[in-house]
């Protein structure tokens, strides 16, 4: 297990406090937003304090590089979106068409990102697209892969890789290396 | 008018998804196409409803704190749900569940089994 590192906290802290903000949105509507950002603050910090390491392995301020954070915003709202859009009108022709049009089986792909941010949003992102499911990481020899449960299943090994996740791929690793 | 318009199809459109993902879940073969389905329902089923909602709370409420938590709810379900399905599938595989029909290539089967 790690040990708490001081810029981790920081981080971490930096993003509670962002989502308290949100969550408790127009502070000072009632006369106590003093109240409201100081126990914000407090909670935010012990949450930090205990989670940091959990949370925050690699470099800690990566993702407040703006060139980072507006390819993560680009990748949510651009690649991701569209390629969600094209899957889910896919599974929707096979459910509507009887269910009877499937092929289902496990592929193990190759996977080109490098940092555990990485991998984990690029393995999320296969799971979001229906039609694919990440159901476990296996590091082999350096390399990293993926077993997914496909519905259509086409190819095995690099060729399916390119078919699951190839752009996806490329969105994230323009956010994390 | 118009913007009403506009937030019934969406609403509309993330129903026709749902729908999908509902007949899905119960018409597939086996466990795991079942879990694909149900993604369909938690993804573009439940974004077009929430976009329909985020607009509603902006230009027909004026609410700018409903309008934020739409959001985040929407952000969190896209955060927290591939996780979900993730343990369950493997779970399901690791417990013995399998296909009634053999599925066409099984990599992790016959990589846990060396």
């Amino acid at each position: 297990m790690q040990k708490t590192r001081f810029p981790a906290v920081i981080s971490t802290f930096i993003v509670c406090y962002i989502f308290w903000l949100l969550l408790t949105w127009p502070f000072g509507a009632d006369g106590v937003a003093v109240q409201e950002l100081v126990a914000g603050g407090v909670v935010s910090l012990a949450v930090a304090l205990f989670s940091a390491r959990f949370f925050i392995h690699e470099k800690s301020f990566w993702l407040f590089n703006p060139a980072k954070f507006f390819s993560l915003i680009a990748y949510a709202f651009g690649t991701f979106f569209s390629e969600l859009i094209k899957a889910n009108c896919d599974m929707a022709k096979r459910c509507y068409g009887g269910c009877k049009d499937v092929n289902p089986g496990i592929v193990k792909i190759p996977v080109d990102v490098e940092s555990e941010y990485g991998q984990a949003m690029l393995a999320n992102s296969i799971t979001l697209t229906p039609g694919t499911i990440t159901m476990d990481i296996a590091e082999e020899e350096g390399k990293t892969y993926y077993y997914v449960h496909w519905i259509d299943v086409k190819s095995t090994g690099e060729e399916a890789g390119e078919a699951i996740k190839g752009k996806l791929e490329r969105g994230v690793r323009r956010v994390f290396r | 008018m118009i913007l009403r318009i506009i937030i019934d199809v969406l609403m509309v459109i993330g129903l026709y998804f749902a729908l999908a993902g509902t007949k899905g879940v119960l018409k597939m073969p086996d466990a795991f196409c079942r879990m694909q389905a149900s993604t369909c329902i938690s993804t573009l089923g439940m974004l077009c409803v929430m976009i329909g909602a985020l607009l509603y709370a902006i230009f027909v409420m004026h609410s700018a704190s409903t309008a934020v938590k739409v959001a985040l709810v929407g952000v969190f379900i896209m955060v927290t749900n591939p996780i979900g399905s993730h343990a369950i599938a493997k779970g399901a595989y690791k417990a013995g569940i399998r296909p009634e029909k053999e599925m066409t290539v099984d990599e992790y089967g016959r990589d846990l089994n060396e």
